[in-house]
C-alpha cells in the first residue's frame, strides 16, 4: 500500500517542476517578442526594450519620481500594498461574518441577499468620486473602496460554501460525539475554508483595479499615481516600470493566497 | 482464555434497540404532507444483526436516521440501550452511503476525530485507534488523505472511525450502495468478519436482497410508503457465513421466502 502511495506522489512532483519549467519559457518567450518588436520599432516612446525597461525599473526603485515631491517605485509599492492590505483584510473579515450569518440566520440572509445583489455587479469605480467627497484623497477614502469592492465577493463566496457543504458531513461529526459549537467550527467553518480562499482570489484581482484607479484619480502617491505621472510625461519605461510592479505584486498576492488554499485544502496539492 | 474472557466483555457492549409505533410525516409547502413511517414496532435483540430491507422510499432510510438522531419521530418511542433517542450520539454509530470522512484530516486524524472532539483522547486510545487501523486494513495509509484513498479504503477508514467509540449498536445506511460489485463484495465479506468477531447490534438498511440474506440473523421488510412493518423473517443460515453460502441452496430459499414478501 505504501507503494501505491508513493507510485502517485512522486510522478506528480516531478509533473510541477515541469509545469513550472514550462511557464517560464512561456514567459521568456513573451519577453524575447517584445525585445524583438521593440526594436523593429525603433522608438522608445511607442514601445522601450526590455532592457530599457529592467534599466529604468532599476534606476527608480530608489530613485524617486517626479524629482520634485514624488516617491521611489518601492515607496509606490509600499503605499499601494499597505492600502490592498489594509481593505482587503477588513473587507474579507466584514464579507466572511455577513456571509456566515447569512448562513447561519434566515433573517440576515433575507435582509442581505436583496441588497448584495443590487451592490455586486457594481464596479466599484464608479463609488471613487463620492469617496473622495466623503473621505477625501487620503488612505481612508482607498481604504473604503477596496474593503466594499471585497465585502461582496467574499460575502458570496463564504455564503455559497457554507451551503454546499453536505448536512451528512455535520451529521457524522454529531453521531461521533462532537457538540453542536464543536461541529458548527471544525467542520462546517472547516470545510467551507477553501471556498473562502477561492473567494479572496477572486476580490484580490478586483481589489487590484479598484486602487489602481483610485490613485490615478484621486492620490499623491502609489502605482496608479506614478503610472499616471509617467503617463503625462511620456516616460513609457516607466509605465511599463509601473505595470511590471503591478504584476509582480499580483503574482505574489495571489500566490501567498494559493498557497493558503494549499494548506487548507489536501486535494488542492 | 483470552477468546472466553472476551467475547462476553465484548457482547456486554453490544445495546438492543426499541421501536414502538413510530409515525413520521414530512410537512411540504402548501400540498398535503408525505407520510414517510406509519407506525413501525420494531425490536433488535443486543448483538444482532437486522436488515431493513424495502422498496426505495419506503422510509427505511428515515427510521435509521430517527435512530440515530438527525431526524425526531411524530410520535412513538425509540430506545436504544435503556435511554430514549433525543439527538445523535458517540454510542450509536453511524455509517453512510457515502463514507463522509472529513477531506481535511487524515485517516489518523479522521479516526481520532470522535476521542478529540468528546476530550477523552488518551495514550490508550491512540493505541487503539493505530490497532483497529491494523485491522482494517488501512496501517500504511494512515497519513493519507481522503482523496487519495480508494472507494473501499475509505469505507474502510469510516469504520475504524466510527469503531474507536465502542458504539452499542452500528447503524448502516445502504453503506455500499454506490460501490462497484467487486469493492461491494469485499466490503460484505469484511462487515462479516468484523462482526463475527465485534458482535456490535447492527441495523443495516439495503433494497438489495440478497445482501440482506447474506448479511442478517433478521430481515425486517418494510411495506410500500408509506412504511410500517409488514414482516420479520429469520434467517437461519449458519454462522460464520462467508460468500461461499451464496451458493447453498438455503441462500437461495431465503432469498426467495424475503421476495414472496416483498411481492405481498
Amino acid at each position: 500500500m505504501t507503494a501505491v502511495i508513493e507510485a502517485v506522489v512522486v510522478p506528480r512532483r516531478r509533473r510541477s517542476y515541469r509545469r513550472v519549467g514550462t511557464g517560464a519559457g512561456s514567459l521568456v518567450l513573451v519577453l524575447v517578442l517584445w525585445e524583438a518588436a521593440a526594436r523593429v520599432i525603433g522608438d522608445p516612446v511607442t514601445l522601450p526594450t526590455v532592457t530599457e525597461t529592467v534599466r529604468t525599473f532599476g534606476e527608480y526603485l530608489a530613485k524617486p519620481y517626479p524629482e520634485v515631491q514624488g516617491k521611489t517605485l518601492l515607496q509606490d509599492a509600499l503605499i499601494s500594498t499597505g492600502r490592498i492590505l489594509a481593505g482587503f483584510l477588513l473587507g474579507s473579515a466584514a464579507g466572511l461574518l455577513l456571509g456566515a450569518s447569512m448562513a447561519g440566520v434566515r433573517v440576515v440572509r433575507e435582509l442581505a441577499d436583496p441588497v448584495i445583489a443590487v451592490v455586486r455587479p457594481l464596479p466599484p469605480i464608479a463609488f471613487i468620486p463620492l469617496l473622495v467627497v466623503w473621505f477625501g484623497i487620503g488612505e481612508t477614502s482607498k481604504i473604503a473602496l477596496i474593503l466594499f469592492g471585497v465585502l461582496p465577493v467574499v460575502t458570496v463566496a463564504t455564503l455559497g460554501a457554507l451551503d454546499a457543504v453536505p448536512a451528512e458531513l455535520g451529521h457524522a461529526s454529531r453521531s461521533l460525539g462532537a457538540s453542536p459549537l464543536h461541529t458548527m467550527l471544525h467542520v462546517r467553518l472547516r470545510a467551507a475554508v477553501p471556498g473562502v480562499i477561492t473567494g479572496m482570489r477572486i476580490a484580490m484581482g478586483g481589489a487590484w483595479t479598484a486602487i489602481i484607479a483610485a490613485e490615478m484619480i484621486a492620490a499623491t502617491g502609489g502605482v496608479g499615481f506614478l503610472i499616471l505621472q509617467a503617463g503625462n510625461y511620456l516616460q513609457t519605461p516607466l509605465i511599463f516600470s509601473g505595470i511590471a510592479e503591478i504584476a509582480v505584486l499580483g503574482f505574489v498576492f495571489d500566490g501567498l493566497l494559493r498557497l493558503l488554499l494549499r494548506l487548507a485544502d489536501p486535494t488542492a496539492r | 482464555m483470552s477468546a472466553v474472557v472476551e467475547s462476553p466483555a465484548v457482547a456486554e457492549q453490544a445495546t438492543g434497540v426499541r421501536i414502538r409505533d413510530v409515525h413520521k410525516t414530512f410537512h411540504r409547502k402548501r400540498r398535503p404532507g408525505r407520510a414517510a413511517l406509519e407506525g413501525v414496532s420494531l425490536d433488535v435483540e443486543p448483538g444482532e444483526f437486522l436488515c431493513l430491507l424495502g422498496p426505495s422510499g419506503c422510509g427505511k432510510s428515515t427510521l435509521l436516521s430517527i435512530i440515530a438522531g438527525f431526524t425526531s419521530a411524530d410520535s412513538g418511542e425509540v430506545i436504544v440501550g435503556g435511554r430514549a433517542v433525543t439527538g445523535p450520539g458517540h454510542e450509536r454509530g453511524v455509517l453512510f452511503q457515502t463514507p463522509n470522512l472529513f477531506p481535511w484530516l487524515t485517516t489518523w486524524q479522521n479516526v481520532l476525530y470522535g476521542p478529540k472532539a468528546r476530550g477523552v483522547l488518551t495514550a490508550e486510545v491512540r493505541e487503539e485507534a493505530a490497532e483497529l487501523l491494523e485491522t482494517v486494513g488501512l496501517a500504511d495509509a494512515r497519513d493519507a488523505y481522503p482523496h487519495e484513498l480508494s472507494g473501499g479504503m475509505r469505507h474502510r477508514a469510516a469504520f475504524a472511525r466510527v469503531l474507536i467509540n465502542h458504539p452499542g449498536v452500528l447503524l448502516m445506511d445502504e453503506p455500499f450502495g454506490a460501490l462497484d460489485a467487486i469493492t461491494r463484495a469485499g466490503m460484505q465479506r469484511f462487515l462479516l468478519e468484523l462482526w463475527q468477531k465485534r458482535r456490535t447490534t447492527i441495523v443495516f438498511v439495503t433494497h438489495d436482497v440478497e445482501e440482506a440474506a447474506l448479511l442478517g440473523d433478521r430481515v425486517c421488510v418494510l411495506s410500500a410508503p408509506p412504511g410500517g412493518t409488514k414482516a420479520v423473517l429469520d434467517i437461519g443460515l449458519p454462522r460464520p457465513r462467508s460468500y461461499d453460502d451464496t451458493e447453498t441452496l438455503e441462500f437461495v430459499q431465503a432469498k426467495r421466502r424475503i421476495r414472496e414478501v416483498l411481492e405481498r
